[in-house]
């Protein structure tokens, strides 16, 4: 620090300390961490130590020395050993954990969620093009019970040896995944990924769950195969959709767009894990729907091809249409993805927007102080650009259990104007006379008049009377200012009300800032978090979609490979075949995002007013299109790519040398090959 | 009832489409067939011998009427019913050869009795495959068969479980006229020697030579039966002459 600063020992310092800008002299320097004062120095700025560690040496007996410190603090202090110590976690990491496990619980409900979609779509897929398969199956004497375990039975395989891939990258990858967890402020610092062996079972046990939940449907529909389609040339789906599925639909719709307006009355803290269920509850009934949807909207999509002169807006056309099967599968994946992108973006962008238009109406005074690049505003910084501002700090109860306390005057409240008082006056706020917030009250039966039992930051018991109840308090406890500083000489603020923007002289650490800006700022760190969250969340989603897209236009290539050398064979150039096979691919995916979109809109469009409704206020319709955009666009070079990939067999114009001459291939409606 | 009778159908009916647009494919076809013998089943395309085919072999549910099978009314039978007896007591020979392509010629006449759960001595999928002439092709897997050797050994899978009563569906359809024959020779040498029941649907005279009894079908009623001087020539008339009225 010294060479950094070019401090050297006998020369003069000024530093930012909680009472404003002080000046030490320098009288050495160490090989450690941070600046050393002297003891007396040391506690003129801070209020004593909280904690005390004892190191120590390796194989000593915990539990002795243990009973040694206990014996020597006696009631003074509590003793910690082992996973005990996480008791004296500070509130700041309590809190990071709390978002870390909001991270990562959203991470894998989603991944999980979208698993099952994947495996489902990719399995009804795969059952609809070997329907005459299981129709001989059934033929030759399979129960429908036999041909369910079959595909059960493979879903298993094929799910145990993705999940042991799965659990081994997991077991290699997890530590890294820790630290960019830690760098990117979801967990703190000192976080590490032990691997051990209970957890990474039950994630291959999970994985397995996954794939047998997915192929539910598939199972059932394979079983439900009568025999007689072995013997059928075109085995054509096309019976309607039954009436269950148009009714579960249309109830997940229904329950999608309540989640979503849920969501945003319950506030920030769990805005996206519940904006997260709102946006699975839509696309769960999207895609029940899609098998009456898809159709329709791809012929309406495709009208304009079959308009135009040249053979590929036919053909394209007709081959999306009459496949109308793989259509819907490419199209599913997309349509999960861009509705979850569009929802869970556009919830977390509006929200914060709102947030900011509700800030700066509650706010009477036209300016404020904001730190800058410190932690907090001293009492020197607000004083000496004539602000008032709150104080945060601490107060622990019996138990050792702590409360959140801000520390203000009524005045200073009523400029604020986010406070407002549930019961009792604001102004009564002065000495032991404090006002709680709703849940304290709450839990622990509190009323105008009660006596709350404390202990202060710097140690020192107190009995506290309640006031009244407050709302909108961001903490606990609402103290009387002065109460708060005496008792914390370190306490800061973070912001300080001015009646306009005054310039704060320099080394304050402090700016001033018009309301607009204040608004912006104030949640930035914890909207940067958010954010980062549902890019994560989104990104999520966007792999599994391309994995799906790319899987499903494989899978179905390999049947059509001989459509398009027939294709190839009338005279049409590679150029052509690649590029007929590239756009039927890119209609899916615009197909699948024009779904995603018409599910995202009216349930965002909903959530707005109601939110609008809530704070009385317009509230703009934040979404980041370009980010949207950038979903859609990584779809669809995939599923171009993955489709003209899997297509190229076919352009070289030679028979395959086994299929044996005499024998006519048949071949289902979708274009696929029938398996003899 | 008349026990020695393998296959009964009486007053079968089978209804396709909806209320509006009915397609009669059966209209009333009662019919039995006898133990130890070979029907061939003809007419012209769209007469309901398929669908004549499915009912008989409880592929295919009728719309009215009953069908009786080795003494058990297919009617008061559920899906899974349906399929145990299909796998214990019919076999079938299909057009198409219907062979599962990732399974060996041998696990292929194996797949009935797996299927049943029973346990297979591996002696006997290849006993059953020597029968048809083709122990030596029990590893190939069906891309590696002629469509003869693929049609042999789907009549070892239609005969492994000892069935009551094999169903083919024109089972030379696909084959050249050498192979055809040899494939009926196998057939009629079945039911000479084994005294197997076979109902085959064809409509090639020469095929239709091959059987004991000819039943002729058009629009879903039973029009003609030879019963003696089954012969190509005679077959091919009576089908010129059924064509004919079905084309005016």
């Amino acid at each position: 620090m010294s060479r950094a600063l070019g401090l050297a020992a006998g020369t003069e310092a000024t530093v930012l300390t909680v009472r404003g800008p002080e000046t030490f002299r320098v009288s050495g320097t160490v090989d450690g961490p941070g600046v050393y004062l002297s003891d007396a120095d040391a506690a003129a700025l801070a209020e004593g130590v909280r904690v005390i560690g004892v190191v120590t040496e390796p194989g000593a007996d915990v539990a002795a020395v243990a009973s040694a410190v206990r014996a020597a603090a006696g009631a003074q202090g509590r003793v910690y050993t082992g996973e005990a110590r996480g008791a004296l976690e500070s509130r700041d990491d309590e809190r990071t954990r709390w978002i870390g496990m909001q991270v990562l619980t959203g991470m894998t409900v989603l991944s999980a969620f979208v698993s099952v979609f994947v495996v489902a779509s990719t399995f009804a897929f795969g059952v609809a093009q070997r329907r005459r398969e299981f129709g001989l199956l059934r033929a030759v004497g399979a129960t429908p019970r036999q041909v369910r375990r079959m595909v059960y039975g493979e879903a298993l395989v094929v799910g145990g040896v993705a999940a042991a891939c799965g659990v081994a990258l997991g077991a290699v990858l997890g530590p890294s995944l820790g630290e960019l967890l830690v760098a990117a402020g979801f967990e703190p610092v000192g976080f590490e990924v032990r691997v051990s062996a209970p957890p990474l079972a039950g994630a291959f046990a999970v994985g397995v769950l996954v794939a047998l939940l997915g192929v539910w449907s598939a199972a059932r529909r394979a079983a439900r195969v009568r025999p007689l389609e072995a013997l059928r040339e075109a085995a054509v789906d096309d019976r309607p959709m039954p009436r269950g599925r148009w009714i579960a639909g249309a109830g997940f719709c229904a329950l999608g767009v309540a989640a979503a307006f849920g969501a945003a009355v319950a506030g920030p803290e769990g805005l996206v894990t519940s904006g997260l269920y709102a946006a699975m509850a839509m696309i769960v009934g999207v895609a029940l729907l899609a098998p009456a949807v898809v159709p329709f909207v791809a012929r309406a999509l495709t009208w304009p091809l079959n308009r135009g002169r040249g053979a590929l807006g036919m053909l394209v056309r007709e081959s999306a249409l009459t496949a109308i099967r793989r259509t819907a599968s490419t199209a599913t994946p997309v349509l999960v993805t861009v509705g979850f992108a569009v929802l869970i973006t556009g919830m977390v962008q509006t929200t914060a927007a709102s947030f900011a238009a509700a800030r700066t109406t509650t706010i009477r005074t036209e300016a404020v102080i904001m730190p800058d690049g410190v932690p907090g505003l001293s009492d020197a910084a607000a004083a000496a650009s004539g602000g008032e501002s709150a104080l945060f700090s601490a107060l622990y109860e019996a138990n050792g259990e702590a409360l959140s306390a801000i520390g203000a005057t009524p005045a200073l409240l009523e400029r604020a104007g986010e406070v407002r008082a549930v019961s009792g006056s604001p102004a009564a706020l002065g000495g032991d006379r404090v006002f709680v917030s709703p849940w304290l009250a709450k839990e622990r039966g509190l009323r105008a008049g009660s006596a709350l039992r404390v202990a202060f930051e710097d140690g020192t018991p107190g009995t506290l009377r309640v006031e009244g109840v407050a709302e909108g308090v961001g903490a606990d406890v609402l103290l009387a200012r002065d109460t708060v500083r005496a008792h914390d000489k370190a306490a800061l603020a973070d912001v300080a009300y001015v009646a306009r923007a005054t310039p704060v002289p320099p080394g304050m650490g402090a700016r001033p800032a018009d309301l607009d800006t204040y608004a912006a700022q104030a949640d930035a760190d914890e909207d940067r978090l958010v954010w980062t969250f549902t890019l994560l969340l989104v990104a999520v989603s966007t792999a599994y979609a391309a994995v799906a897209v790319a899987n499903t236009l494989m899978m179905a290539a390999g049947g059509r490979l001989r459509d398009l050398r027939v294709l190839r064979l009338s005279g049409a150039t590679s150029r052509q075949v690649l590029g007929t096979v590239a756009a039927e691919s890119a209609l899916a995916v615009i197909l699948g995002t024009g779904l995603g979109l018409v599910v995202a809109i009216p349930a965002l469009l909903g959530l707005r007013s109601g939110y609008g409704d809530l704070i009385g206020r317009h509230v703009p319709l934040v979404v980041p299109w370009g980010l949207i955009a950038a979903v859609a666009a990584t779809c669809l070079v995939l599923a171009a790519t993955a489709a003209v990939l899997a297509s190229r067999p076919a352009l070289t114009v030679r028979e395959r040398p086994h299929v044996r001459t005499g024998v006519t291939v048949k071949r289902r409606r979708d274009g696929s090959e029938i398996p003899r | 009832m008349d026990v020695k009778e393998t296959v009964r159908l009486w007053s079968v009916r089978r209804l396709y489409g909806t209320a509006d647009r009915t397609v009669r494919a059966l209209d009333g076809v009662t019919a039995s067939f006898h133990p130890g013998t070979l029907t061939a089943v003809m007419g012209p395309s769209g007469s309901g011998k398929s669908t004549l085919l499915h009912c008989a072999a409880g592929l295919d549910r009728p719309t009215e009427g009953k069908v009786v099978i080795d003494g058990t009314d297919l009617g008061e039978l559920d899906e899974t019913g349906l399929t145990l007896l299909r796998r214990e007591r019919v076999g079938f020979v299909f057009q198409a050869f219907n062979l599962v392509s990732a399974l060996t010629a041998e696990q292929n006449v194996a797949l009935p009795l797996k299927l049943a759960g029973r346990p297979i001595a591996p002696a006997e999928a290849r006993a059953a495959l020597a029968e048809v002439g083709l122990a030596e092709r029990a590893g190939h897997r069906p891309s590696g068969l002629s469509g003869g050797e693929q049609q042999r050994v789907a009549i070892a899978r239609a005969l492994i479980t000892r069935p009551a009563v094999l169903f083919a569906d024109e089972p030379t359809g696909q084959l050249d006229t050498k192979t055809s024959r040899q494939v009926l020779g196998m057939l009629r040498d079945l039911v000479d020697n084994q005294a197997q029941t076979v109902i085959m649907v064809t409509h090639d005279p020469v095929t239709a030579s091959y059987a004991d009894r000819v039943l002729f079908l058009a629009d879903g009623r039973l029009v003609d039966e030879f019963t003696t001087g089954v012969t190509a020539e005679a077959v091919a008339a009576r089908m010129a002459n059924l064509e004919a009225v079905a084309s005016c």
